[in-house]
């Protein structure tokens, strides 16, 4: 029973969560239809994809993990027959899954539209480390949510989040092997692209792995 | 032989400003307990332990036969828990949660979870947000109910309620128990609700357990004595007097082993007793907690 009802749990949160993720999924193909216009719109369209995973980032673990625990509605979550370990597993893919999701359709789309419109498929190994660098962002904002009952805390994942983007497009169109290929016709993977992602897939894996150990070491659930 | 439903023995949980300290309890079906404390005594945490929600550092918890947390999702399929601050999500309806529920629990019942909508005035088709404080509370006790569970753990689940409200859901949980397989743990500091619905009363202060005893021998033990004492009396010190307050050549003595012989003993000690007085569960409450507290300074 209990397994069933951790897939009823996620179903549910993944019901709640559905005008969130079904705007973003909107806001994003907006975003990205206009990409192919090249110049200002092709900026506005890269500029707004970017907002859009960063919304739905905060959104999803603000509301749906840090809002719940302090309205307590987890309280009434925890009153079904379900442990808190499962309950937290519930909670945590269905969290990744929504996002998870939206980000990979939308990463799927704004990869086709550069590969079938004129703009340069160069660019693409410059745009996924990019939207990986948004994935990884939301990790550590999931974690701490897990991790953490404290807003301070949230507040400054938030912030450090927002504000690294500004300075690690610049980084990144400043590596010499993403900027020499950024408009060639070919997408180039060079070691450099591939050590970015690496980093930013372990940094992600890694703060999903310690939000887990601290939240596991509380012994209070609520 | 009776069924135990809840088990608890020496049962700690340390805080940096709290701490619950050896708490023994035990449960048999068909009972109803009042747990009866000040606000901040440790109700709702040994609450949370029994569902689960908050590990125990020391001590033994078994809920309906399963020992907790281990096994917390088994024993919580027969178990319906309520508690003053438990919220729902907003953007959804009753409906939707009675569904939702029903779903989980086989023992749904529909016919009953329809009565209780008309009986506690509510719509189903309603947001949850839209929802008083009264209908919230009335909502989850609706969700908990129609599981028709063995247990029911209630949180001071009349905090905040209008009379009309409460009367409604003291009313529900005494038919409740009506059926004598069912037990509940029903805690408030409210002593009148307690009083009303309780056949056990449990006080608990300071994350301690004073006193437990069932309603009636409260009442009978607890006694007020008013005495006159003429110049030169001095009153005997019994050891189960809680309190004794003069004023002048009168004194009130309150006392938690009542029995006709205590008022002979003052009577052959030369204070004439004027009056015996029944106190109520509130007045006990009080009377035990500050008494405990007087003890633990001393």
């Amino acid at each position: 029973m209990s397994g069933s009802l951790v897939r009823r749990l996620i179903l549910l949160d993944l019901y709640l969560m559905r005008w969130p993720v079904a705007g973003a999924l909107v806001a994003g193909a907006v975003s990205i239809a206009v990409m192919p216009l090249g110049g200002v719109p092709a900026y506005v369209g890269g500029v707004s994809l970017i907002c859009v995973i960063v919304i739905l980032n905060i959104v999803l673990v603000m509301t749906f993990i840090v809002q719940e625990k302090k309205d307590k509605v987890q309280v009434f979550m925890l009153s079904l027959p379900v442990s808190t370990t499962q309950y937290l597993a519930a909670k945590l893919l269905a969290n990744a899954i929504a996002f998870a999701g939206s980000w990979i359709a939308l990463t799927v789309g704004v990869v086709a539209v550069i590969d079938v419109s004129a703009l340069p498929n160069g660019s693409l190994p410059f745009l996924v480390t990019l939207l990986v660098y948004l994935l990884m962002y939301y990790c550590v904002l999931l974690a701490t949510g897990v991790a953490s009952d404290r807003t301070g805390w949230h507040a400054t994942v938030i912030t450090i989040g927002n504000v690294s983007v500004n300075f690690i497009i610049p980084w990144l169109l400043s590596q010499p092997s993403i900027y020499l290929n950024r408009t060639g016709p070919v997408a180039v993977w060079t070691g450099d692209v591939v050590a970015v992602l690496a980093v930013e897939a372990v940094v992600a894996v890694g703060a999903v792995g310690l939000g887990l150990y601290l939240r596991s070491r509380r012994t209070d659930f609520v | 032989m009776t069924e135990r439903v809840i088990e608890v023995a020496g049962v700690e949980k340390a805080y940096r400003f709290f701490r619950l300290g050896s708490v023994s309890l035990e449960l048999e079906a068909g009972q109803i307990l009042g747990f009866v404390g000040p606000n901040g005594a440790g109700k709702s945490t040994l609450m949370r332990i029994l569902m689960g929600m908050i590990r125990h550092d020391r001590g033994t918890v078994r809920v309906l036969g399963h020992p907790i947390p281990e096994e917390q999702a088994s024993a919580k399929r027969d178990i319906g828990f309520v508690s003053e601050d438990m919220r729902l999500h907003g953007n959804v309806t009753l409906a939707w949660y009675m569904k939702f529920v029903a779903s989980i629990y086989a023992g749904w019942d529909a016919a009953y979870a329809d009565v209780l909508l008309r009986r506690f005035n509510l719509h189903a088709d309603q947001d949850i947000k839209a929802l008083s404080h009264g209908e919230r509370v009335k909502a989850t006790l609706l969700l908990a109910l129609a599981r028709r569970p063995r247990l029911l753990l209630l949180d001071e689940p009349t905090t905040g309620l209008d009379p009309v409200a409460r009367h409604e859901i003291l009313t529900e949980l005494m038919a409740v128990v009506e059926d004598e397989r069912r037990a509940i743990l029903f805690s408030s500091h409210n002593t009148q609700d307690v009083e009303q619905i309780s056949d056990q009363i449990t006080f608990i202060d300071r994350g301690r357990i004073i006193d437990s005893s069932d309603k009636e021998t409260f009442i009978d033990r607890w006694r007020r004595l008013h005495l006159d004492v003429p110049a030169g009396v001095t009153l005997p010190a019994l050891k189960d007097v809680v309190e004794t307050r003069t004023s002048g050549r009168m004194a009130i003595i309150t006392t938690r082993a009542y029995s006709p012989g205590t008022e002979s003993i003052y009577e052959r000690a030369g204070a004439h007793v004027r009056e015996v007085q029944r106190m109520t569960l509130e007045e006990i409450f009080v009377a035990n907690v500050m008494s405990n507290r007087k003890e633990q300074a001393a």
